[in-house]
């Protein structure tokens, strides 16, 4: 597919996503199964950046290694501190 | 320019870390905290920098096509759709301060305006860049072989937008 092409149809389908996560803010938001969700809209919107935008299969494999597991861990902390707020409130309770 | 993305992705990283442990300790201030923001200012905000991105990354593609005019016009048009992230920012702090949503309106209020008032800085400098490689495209600097300038502020500008679309999501969303 020519390039051009691929950066319109990245576009189109960030702007989708956000729509949708749009739609999921205005209901209800609560619940573990709300923040799964809304960490898969994130890394596929975050790697249709990285990949389309950024250009980041073309980076050296260290840089690349280094921003996909920051776009990949954030997600993956969101459902976590979703799911373990509790404990991570006992373990961080001496900063606080 | 890695090293400046690297210590970009740090600093908010850190913030990021603050958020989690904010919300860890305080679940319903978080929980009921985005029913306070604008979701219309938060849905702007991310359709203006996603749009500026994608102008960005069509004018580099423009470039490396040896079409420096509509590298010009592109980077013009992702300009004009950067600045609306300031412009929709103004438009929302009015209505948050008409609403008593300030420095003291709590821990979640806090945390939104000190990461995004973080992330707007970066902004900033992100669009005083971009005037600058408009104006050096424009001036002729950059060419189809050399335009290493161009491809930086891409880099910076695509990872403020990536940094953008993690905190939309937990403020304006989730909470």
């Amino acid at each position: 597919m020519d390039t051009r092409r691929k950066l319109d149809l990245a576009w189109l389908m960030l702007v989708l996503l956000s729509m949708g996560g749009a739609g999921i803010g205005s209901g209800d938001r609560s619940g573990l199964t709300v923040a799964v969700i809304v960490a898969l809209v994130m890394a596929l919107k975050l790697r249709l950046v990285s990949t389309y935008f950024l250009e980041l299969d073309e980076a050296h494999p260290r840089i690349r290694a280094a921003v996909l597991s920051f776009c990949y861990g954030m997600p993956i902390l969101v459902i976590l501190t979703t799911a373990f707020g509790d404990t991570l409130a006992r373990l961080t309770g001496a900063l606080i | 320019m890695w090293v400046g993305i690297f210590c970009e992705i740090t600093e908010f990283a850190l913030l990021f870390a603050v958020f989690f442990v904010a919300r860890a300790h305080n679940p319903e201030a978080f929980h009921a905290g985005p029913e306070r923001l604008s979701l219309v200012a938060g849905t702007g905000y991310t359709l203006m920098l996603l749009t500026s991105g994608w102008c960005v990354a069509r004018a580099l593609h423009a470039m490396r096509a040896g079409q420096r005019r509509a590298c010009l016009r592109w980077m013009l048009a992702g300009f004009v759709f950067g600045l609306g992230y300031p412009a929709i920012k103004l438009f929302e702090l009015q209505r948050n301060f008409a609403l008593g949503l300030d420095g003291n309106a709590g821990v979640f209020i806090v945390s939104y305006y000190y990461l995004t008032f973080t992330h707007l800085v970066h902004v900033f400098w992100g669009l005083l860049g971009m005037l600058w490689v408009i104006a050096r495209t424009g001036f002729g600097a950059y060419t189809q072989d050399e335009h290493s300038g161009l491809e930086a502020f891409a880099c910076y500008w695509h990872v403020t937008d990536m940094i953008w679309l993690m905190i939309f999501p937990m403020f304006y969303i989730l909470g």
